[in-house]
């Protein structure tokens, strides 16, 4: 028998699963609250309380929202990003902004007891970073070696938001991300991708991997 | 998250584009013993993984076995979707594979046992019919772990 946690109601409706407990909490929280035990459990005893029902299927809804950030204690513009040189190449670019990350990401590494996503290429982040570079410089995509861009994208952009998510103030996750893809080198060369990827009479399904869809919307209306 | 009616139309199309029939006749299982006595597995579809695990592909239906006893803290993610948030996870493994929550569960009596082994999917990119083969497979793994049932998360 089965229980667990719908984030999106209308796709556990259309599919009836035996029990399901739709949450309210953002895509890729679906416990709602890192690091609080008791929140965690409140939810899971919800959907564990679905497995004593008789009859089913059963989509019951979860009552309790997530904590928001409040927006009164962020700041504007919630982290800083050295201006980048536009006369440079794509490689320095990026150096230039993983230099500046660095030490951020070394920090919320560190707190984090050396816990860290951006290490799923078999690459570092600085020799991942120069090959997207260089890709950039010569304005080609990387149509040989898919499964290596796939693996250093997902690195690089987790290595950006863990960097950004470690300097001071309590971080809104929508501007995060909105800093991402609007303000650093590596969001303006990612949507180079996307366009290029989007474009290709084959490898077009590649695109939606690169950029999400809020960051699509923006940058394209 | 949030109902789809409140989100913006793309959103909201693109959610609601992913609704599909139930998969099957419809099935229920009675509860045959109380959840004190359960064992308890935990299935998720956030493509994580342990870093010697093979990374998930662009699309992928195969699965990672994570085993109980490995320390949590070391799952990582590759997942292939660009539309969720990622920095919760690194945070903390729980937010999305509870795993600690169901051993504390386990510790004070609230289930009977966890498993002894856990699964991870990465669903993204493929209709379900995909992952028959995996599921068969892992349906098999779950008996021969004697699990009553399974706690299933998304991401």
């Amino acid at each position: 028998m089965t229980t667990g946690i719908s984030l999106v109601r209308e796709n556990a409706e259309s599919m009836r699963p035996p029990r399901s407990l739709w949450v309210s909490f953002s895509l890729g929280r679906p416990l709602g609250v890192p690091n609080d035990a008791q929140f965690q459990h409140r939810v899971i005893a919800a959907a564990l309380n679905l497995l004593e029902r008789d009859r089913g299927p059963i989509l019951e809804d979860y009552p309790v929202n997530a904590p928001e950030v409040s927006r009164e204690t962020v700041p504007a513009c919630p982290v800083s990003f050295p201006k980048a040189d536009n006369s440079s190449n794509w490689q320095s670019r990026l150096a230039g902004e993983l230099s500046s990350l660095k030490p951020w990401y070394e920090l919320g590494r560190r707190r984090r007891g050396g816990r860290t996503l951006a290490c799923v290429s078999d690459l570092s982040i600085e020799e991942n970073l120069h090959k997207l570079g260089e890709y950039l410089d010569l304005n080609r995509l990387p149509i040989d070696e898919l499964h290596w861009f796939k693996q250093a994208i997902e690195d690089a952009k987790v290595f950006y938001l863990e960097a950004m998510t470690a300097q001071p103030g309590n971080h809104d996750q929508m501007q995060v991300d909105q800093t991402l893809w609007r303000e650093t080198q590596l969001g303006a060369g990612l949507f180079l991708f996307y366009k290029g990827f989007r474009a290709h009479p084959t490898l077009h399904p590649f695109a939606r991997l690169i950029l999400p869809r809020t960051a699509v919307r923006g940058t394209t209306g | 998250m949030v109902r789809a009616t409140d989100l913006p139309d793309y959103e909201r199309e693109h959610l609601v584009g992913k609704n599909l029939p139930p998969l099957g006749p419809h099935c229920w299982t009675k509860h045959a013993k109380p959840l004190k006595e359960m064992r308890v597995a935990l299935i998720t579809t956030a493509g994580i993984h342990f870093q010697d695990d093979e990374s998930f592909d662009f699309t992928d239906s195969s699965f990672r076995p994570i085993p109980g006893e490995e320390d949590s803290s070391n799952l990582i993610m590759s997942h292939s979707s660009a539309n969720f948030d990622r920095i919760g996870f690194a945070e903390d493994v729980n937010l999305v594979f509870p795993i600690d929550r169901f051993k504390e569960l386990a510790d004070v009596g609230t289930i009977g046992s966890l498993a002894s082994v856990h699964y991870s999917f990465m669903g993204a990119g493929l209709m379900p019919e995909a992952y028959e083969q995996s599921t068969d497979q892992v349906a098999h793994l779950l008996k021969q772990d004697q699990i009553d049932a399974v706690f299933l998360t998304p991401v």
